[in-house]
């Protein structure tokens, strides 16, 4: 680029020499000196702004059109020329310069033409300024008397030139005003940053535009004024890369700041006041500072929340941060801010940002390690050897004294002797050998009797006690256990039950039988009516010992439940109830362990019916709910049972729990009684 | 041992007494009444003075075992006592020994013969 810049100055300079010996040579210039100066002065500002421009790899092809701009505008002095084709040619150029400005202007600050509206704009603007020149020439005069001919006319017509003249400006309006539109669009979508880049090219180059077409418009009434209007398009026009050259100085300064950023950064306490140095550094106040945590593969912003760095970096640019060759924080900006201006903020803040990168896996692993404490319920505690309560971590409520009292103060003056006692020899155990101690102790807190879970590890000089309440557990350990001991003891009793009324049922009638047949027998020869009456009896009774013994093997198991299911068994309890009893069941099948509970809690209600309710009626309902069997037994009685009292509804409970169900029992006093079990059918 | 060998009958159960009495008159005993618990048993042993009382073991108020202690240890003439029960002998083990009883007979297998056979 180096060589470019230098072809550019020299061919500048041997432009301007030529200009200069074609002004001053002129027999058709009445002020040399001030037109020669006025174009040097145009032409030498875009060159020097095009030669800045190049320097820079992201403004290259914009200074590349400045300089295009530059060159170009020494044609305009052919026209200066006495030779009449040198003068005719110049006549022809002299629009080019005015559509590389116009290029320029609208490829600024990407260096590139960013939509197809835009590119038609610009290709308007050349063609426009190349043939205008063009049809003027073919259907006119020069505009002076002391002009050479023009070798190019065709035909001299005013009319012709009017035309022209009209199509001209009424293409230029259009151009221009595009031009204008554009440029008035993209500064009010541009970023903070990029509007003080893009405000004094912009109002420079809406100025030299707006006078351009004034003097357009003029020139078709007043030769003078226009003339006059002429000279200020030049001026205005020579501003606009003086503007470029003001924002370029401005990011030069800016770079300046980078030393007081690195004071500024020494004296950052925190992430938020880094990032704030940043953004005054670079001039953007929507720059965002992200650390890299190599250990995690994952960006995290000042406030320590993970960032999406790809997401964050749409339609932003992103610098990496590097210190010691390690990727250690990256800024996401404006991408509008200078790339030298940012690599150079970079560079400067990288070992402040590799410390705050340090301080923030740090924090992250604090963070994650406290999340992960704060999810364990359990209590825990930091002791010393002597039973000195140095921390803790829990809930107050689950404290024997308060959180003030409790630091500082020795579990022997806190706790009952004993579990102080043992408390202390766990922590001698796991102090002296490291393996972690365990123990469970009681404790009365809030009037509550409380049972806790203590395990005791080492941690240096110290130890760290996680005591978690095991109440809940150790209720239903017991609850669980008495409902063994219940079930056990209902199958003992169920089983004497059933001797005694083997016993003193069938067996007794079985006895008195077998008697009576020897009787009879023996009567049979002697006394055969006798014999007669004596076989009669033993018939009636034997009937009954059949009655007895299906009665029997009933209560044991219903046959009928297992070979036809919980509907016909629960038809056949309820024809043998003494009261109307109404029977609602699904004709599906439960599981067998299911049905046999469902078949249990309606025969014991049933039974409890006929010995307390004093009903008239009850109603059976047993339906299939989310899975779950759900059986009621209703029935309009006298009310009052308690399932707390007596085996056979504590039974039943018993029997229903260890199906893993629910029996509720409703007996207000004089409104029935109403059984629900619920009971999972998986 | 004759047939007027006089038996009290002591079970809860109606039906059995009152078979075990045909059973026992058919045989040559005479059934001189009928309890249905221990205390009325031991009431009806001192006013009747049975030569043989058939107790049942399980009554309703006392332990049968119970009841042949105190009818083999009271004071004056005794009876004898022949356990009985719907349950083999072999259920009680030692108990029957132990209470003073003469012996024990199955219900299922009471007869006259088995009654005079543990009489002796």
């Amino acid at each position: 680029m180096l060589r470019a810049r230098w072809a550019i100055l020299l061919t500048a300079v041997a432009f301007t020499a030529i200009a200069l010996a074609l002004v001053f040579t002129s027999d058709h210039e009445s002020t040399p000196a001030f037109t020669a100066a006025a174009n040097l002065i145009v032409a030498w500002s875009f060159i020097a702004c095009g030669v800045v421009a190049l320097a820079r790899v992201s403004d290259a092809h914009f200074g590349l059109l400045m300089s295009a701009v530059g060159l170009t505008w020494f044609l305009s002095a052919l026209t200066e020329s006495n030779n009449s084709y040198v003068f005719s040619v110049g006549n022809l150029l002299w629009g080019i310069p005015l559509a590389f400005f116009i290029h320029a202007l609208l490829t600024f600050p990407r260096g590139y033409l960013e939509t197809k509206i835009v590119f038609a704009v610009v290709a308007a603007a050349y063609g426009l300024l190349s043939l205008a020149p063009l049809l003027f020439s073919l259907f006119g005069e020069a505009g002076c008397s002391d002009c050479p001919q023009n070798e190019f006319v065709l035909v001299d017509s005013n009319l012709a030139t009017t035309i022209v003249g009209v199509l001209f400006i009424g293409v230029g309006l259009f151009v221009c005003g595009a031009t204008i539109w554009v440029l008035i669009r993209r500064w009010r979508v541009a970023s903070a940053p990029l509007r003080r880049i893009l405000t004094p090219v912009f109002v420079t180059s809406a100025t030299a535009i707006g006078a351009f077409l004034l003097a357009a418009f003029v020139s078709a009434v007043s030769e003078t004024a226009s003339s006059v209007l002429w000279w200020l398009v030049l001026f205005a026009v020579a501003s606009v890369p003086t503007a470029f050259l003001v924002g370029l100085l401005r990011t030069r300064l800016a770079r300046a700041s980078v030393a007081s950023l690195v004071l500024e950064l020494g004296v950052a306490r925190d992430p938020e006041s880094t990032r704030d140095a940043l953004r005054k550094a670079l001039g953007d106040p929507s720059l965002n500072l992200a650390y890299w945590l190599s250990d995690r593969s994952r960006w995290v912003g000042v406030s320590g929340w993970e960032v999406d760095l790809e997401a964050a970096s749409q339609g932003r640019r992103t610098t990496l941060v590097e210190h010691d060759g390690e990727v250690v924080a990256a800024f996401i900006h404006d991408p509008s801010v200078d790339r030298e201006l940012a690599g150079a903020v970079s560079a400067a803040a990288s070992l402040a940002l590799a410390r705050e990168q340090s301080i923030q896996v740090v924090r992250q692993s604090e963070s994650r390690y406290r999340a992960l404490l704060n999810a364990i319920p359990d209590l825990m505690f930091r002791m010393s050897r002597d039973g000195t309560y140095l921390d803790f971590k829990g809930d107050r409520d689950d404290l024997a004294v308060p959180p003030e009292e409790l630091i500082g103060s020795n579990a022997r003056d806190i706790l009952p002797v004993d579990v102080a006692e043992g408390l202390l020899e766990g922590i001698a155990h796991a102090l002296d050998t490291g393996e972690v101690a365990t123990g469970e102790y009681e404790l009365t807190l809030n009037n509550v009797r409380r049972t806790f879970e203590a395990r005791i590890v080492r941690d240096g000089d110290e130890a760290v006690l996680i005591v978690r309440d095991i109440s809940e557990r150790k209720r239903q350990e017991d609850e669980l256990r008495g409902s063994r001991v219940r079930l056990l003891r209902a199958g003992d009793e169920a089983r004497r039950r059933l001797e005694r009324n083997l016993h003193d049922g069938a067996q007794q009638r079985l006895v008195s039988l077998s008697l009576a047949l020897r009787l009879a027998h023996a009567r049979l020869r002697d006394a055969p009516e006798e014999a007669e009456r004596l076989l009669a009896g033993a018939s009636e009774e034997l009937a009954q010992a059949l009655e007895e013994l299906r009665e029997l093997a009933r209560g044991i198991h219903p046959a009928v439940l297992s070979e036809r299911g919980l509907s016909a068994a629960l038809e056949a309890l309820a024809g043998r109830a003494p009261v109307p009893v109404g029977v609602t069941v699904p004709p599906d099948r439960f599981p067998p362990a299911v049905e046999a509970a469902a078949y249990y809690v309606i025969s014991e209600a049933l039974a409890n019916v006929a010995k307390y309710a004093e009903a008239s009626a009850v109603e059976i309902r047993v339906t299939r709910q989310n899975g779950r069997a759900v059986v009621e037994v209703a029935d309009d009685g006298v009310g009052g049972a308690d399932p707390t009292r007596g085996s056979g509804l504590s039974g039943l409970v018993d029997r229903v729990e260890a199906l893993d169900g629910v029996l509720k029992v409703e007996s207000a006093p004089g409104a029935g009684t109403r059984i629900r079990a619920e009971i999972p059918c998986e | 041992m004759n047939t007027l060998t006089r038996v009290l009958i002591v079970d809860d159960h109606p039906s059995f007494r009152a078979t075990a009495r045909a059973l026992l008159q058919a045989e040559g005993f005479e059934v001189i009444g009928e309890a249905e618990n221990g205390v009325s048993a031991l009431k009806q042993a001192r006013e009747l003075h049975p030569d043989v009382v058939l107790l049942d073991v399980q009554l309703p108020d006392f332990d049968g075992f119970e009841v042949a202690t105190r009818l083999t240890s009271q004071n004056g003439a005794q009876p004898a006592v022949v356990l009985t029960s719907s349950r083999d002998g072999s259920d009680f083990g030692p108990l029957v020994a132990q209470s003073g009883a003469r012996g024990f007979i199955a219900k299922g297998e009471l007869s006259g013969a088995a009654l005079k056979a543990v009489l002796g």
